[in-house]
């Protein structure tokens, strides 16, 4: 394939065209609504990155080699509960406490995913259920106050007007992910593993350790996502809703991910994140309502999922084909 | 000629190996549990068994419309909770026309409402997973905007109906049991039964038998769809209002019953009465918890850990028959 064919495939294209509309957007479409940006409106759609980017990279990496995680939402609401309990004295402890114990039960669950070769879908529904209960265990059934203020105030405070700890945290990890993906061998070997496992394996991709990292590694991100988020909002919450994951999937899907695996770039990621993150800041400074904002969501991931389906293509060559037989053209 | 030895691969042998130790332990726990239920003090009286038929019966009658899902290859729905609500609403507006129209609209949303879905996935092979997440989301924002966060009341009183207990047991029991029963045989004798299995098992020889793939799917849907609007219907009755606060663990409660119930998430193996198997297993679980005074937190917990585990025994036992 020629380089200037290469930057044409959609994991190339989708995420720039993707995040170029959705600036566009949201440079103009205040104006149009009579609504004007300020430097708090930048700050608020990164402050909304900060959480978001986490879970994009815990649910898109894994999706890029061909596993699907939903076992994040758990992991980001023990994550949140963890750091509340652990970190009443030190904010750092408490990360620290989130981190290490989701990283924990994530290697575990990844373990057992890659060596019993089980279906990843099934398995973390079922995590999921188990950790919103240990979850609802760990904080007594309530929601958890957190009392410690300076971790609180640290988080979000502004840093260089537009950032804050907390969303300068995930542009760190997303650059980290970016250099590991891009400079390394672990891109084209997660993509191997999505594309192909057997021809992965048979290639030497070290298929079971890859699998028990990304899920550890998914798990260590969504509980950082889900420590940082309780500090910043002081308190935890038992039960995030599907919210959150709705949200990552659109934006790894924007972001050039295919949901059949072994397509997809840690950059896209990061690109297809701030898309999302841009778009709800956009829906709240023109004061869209959160049932309209949910809709446009709906429909936009109906939308690109459909358009990612494996058998529409065919449908479409198919139909193409027809097309053209009875407009009496001989085919080859 | 002299034989080639066939080595299996050492991989193999140590996914052989964890069969065998994994049967056990689950034959163990499984035993344990039995043994743990009947020794807990009031488990085995009428009023409890009643209680745990009663409480698995909402969750059950989605569940077991669900499991179409899942044999088709589809995995499973997320967007069962958002459907049941939409169709709780429903139902209740409707039920100035009586409660058999009521009942009858509620449960053709649902299944239009699914259909839809059911279409795009037969038809371009979607994503199912994340089609229902964004279908759900989008159901959900609908409702919303309908009901602008007010609950819907019922218009009539024919709701009481399905709150009754005739013989001392809920309506919802014998629905769910009749239901069990007629999906059970729709599964089994019918041909469209047939059909979902064999997409289910193998989505490409299906094809190569001319089947039509997206009508299977969209009937597979629609059949849950109206088993969800029933639900919901049972629902809204309960609840005499509907509003999406409804909605609650209601999806996964659901999945949970059909992976409990064994049916594998690939498609093409298992049974309505499976899943009908599994919502009683995790009512009667719960219920022992609770005898046992462990909180919401713990139950739940115990749900998840009881999924993996199932899910686990099921995928290695069809795994090891594979190879």
């Amino acid at each position: 394939m020629s380089a200037s064919r290469r930057w044409l495939r959609t994991e190339y294209v989708l995420p720039v065209v993707a995040f170029a509309t959705v600036l566009v957007a949201f440079l103009i479409v205040p104006g149009l609504a009579g609504e004007q940006l300020n430097q708090g409106s930048y700050f608020n759609a990164f402050q909304g990155f900060a959480p978001l980017g986490l879970v994009t990279l815990a649910v898109g990496l894994p999706l890029i080699a061909g596993e699907f995680d939903v076992s994040v939402l758990g992991m980001q609401a023990l994550g949140g509960v963890l750091a509340v309990r652990a970190g009443g004295h030190s904010g750092l402890l408490g990360v620290a406490a989130a981190v290490a114990g989701c990283g924990l039960l994530g290697l575990l669950q990844g373990i057992a995913i890659a060596r019993l070769r089980l279906a990843s879908l099934p398995v973390t529904i079922g995590t999921y259920i188990a950790l919103l209960g240990l979850t609802n265990v760990i904080a007594s059934n309530n929601t958890l106050t957190y009392g410690n203020l300076s971790a609180s105030v640290w988080v979000d405070q502004p840093v260089l007007t537009w950032f804050s700890p907390r969303s300068l945290i995930t542009f760190g990890l997303c650059a980290v992910a970016i250099v590991l993906f891009g400079a390394t061998r672990l891109g084209p070997e997660l993509k191997a593993m999505g594309s192909d496992r057997r021809a992965g394996r048979v290639a030497g991709v070290a298929v079971e350790r890859r699998v028990a990292a990304l899920f550890t590694c998914s798990a260590a991100l969504a509980a950082l996502a889900g420590a940082l988020f309780s500090y910043s909002s002081a308190s935890a919450s038992l039960d995030p809703g599907l919210q959150p994951l709705i949200l990552a999937v659109a934006a790894a899907v924007l972001g050039g991910v295919s949901l059949s695996g072994g397509r997809g770039a840690a950059w896209g990621l990061l690109l297809g994140a701030l898309a999302v993150a841009l778009l709800e800041e956009l829906f709240s400074i023109i004061a869209l309502s959160n049932s309209t904002t949910q809709i446009v969501f709906g429909c936009m991931l109906l939308f690109v999922v459909s358009a990612d389906a494996p058998d529409l293509r065919t449908t479409m060559t198919a139909a193409a084909t027809r097309y053209r037989r009875t407009d009496g053209v001989e085919l080859p | 000629m002299s034989a080639i030895p066939i080595r299996r691969p050492p991989a193999l042998d140590r996914v052989g190996a964890g069969r065998k130790i994994l049967a056990v332990l689950g034959l163990a726990t499984g035993v344990a549990i039995v043994i743990f239920a009947v020794l807990t003090r009031r488990f085995l009286t009428w009023d409890n068994i009643k209680a745990i038929f009663s409480s698995a019966s909402l969750v059950g009658i989605m569940a077991l419309g669900l499991t179409f899902i899942t044999l088709v290859g589809s995995l499973v729905s997320l967007a069962v909770a958002p459907v049941a609500v939409v169709c709780a609403m429903a139902f209740l507006s409707a039920l100035g026309l009586g409660l058999v129209p009521a009942l009858a609209i509620a449960m053709a949303l649902g299944a239009v409402i699914n259909a839809g879905q059911g279409a795009l996935i037969g038809a371009w092979n979607v994503n199912a997973v994340i089609l229902t997440i964004g279908a759900g989301f989008l159901i959900d924002g609908f409702a919303q905007t309908v009901h602008g966060g007010k609950i819907i009341l019922p218009a009539g009183g024919g709701y009481a109906t399905l709150n009754s207990t005739p013989l001392g047991v809920p309506v919802a029991v014998y629905v769910m049991v009749g239901l069990a029963i007629a999906f059970q045989l729709v599964l089994k004798r019918t041909v469209l039964g047939r059909q979902i299995l064999l997409v289910g098992s193998n989505r490409r020889a299906a094809r190569a038998a001319g089947l039509p793939i997206g009508r299977i799917t969209t009937a597979a849907f629609a059949l849950a769809g109206a088993s969800i609007g029933l639900g919901g219907a049972f629902l809204g009755a309960f609840n005499t209002g509907a509003s999406t606060y409804l909605e609650g663990t209601l999806t996964f409660d659901a999945i949970a019953a059909v992976l409990v119930g064994g049916t594998a998430i690939t498609g093409g193996r298992g049974s309505i009465l499976r899943t009908l198997g599994g919502a009683l297993a995790i009512a009667a679980i719960s219920d022992v918890l609770l005898l046992r005074g462990l909180a919401t937190g713990a139950q739940i917990l115990f749900k998840g850990v009881l999924v993996v585990a199932v899910v686990v025994l099921t995928q290695v036992r069809l795994s090891g028959r594979d190879t």
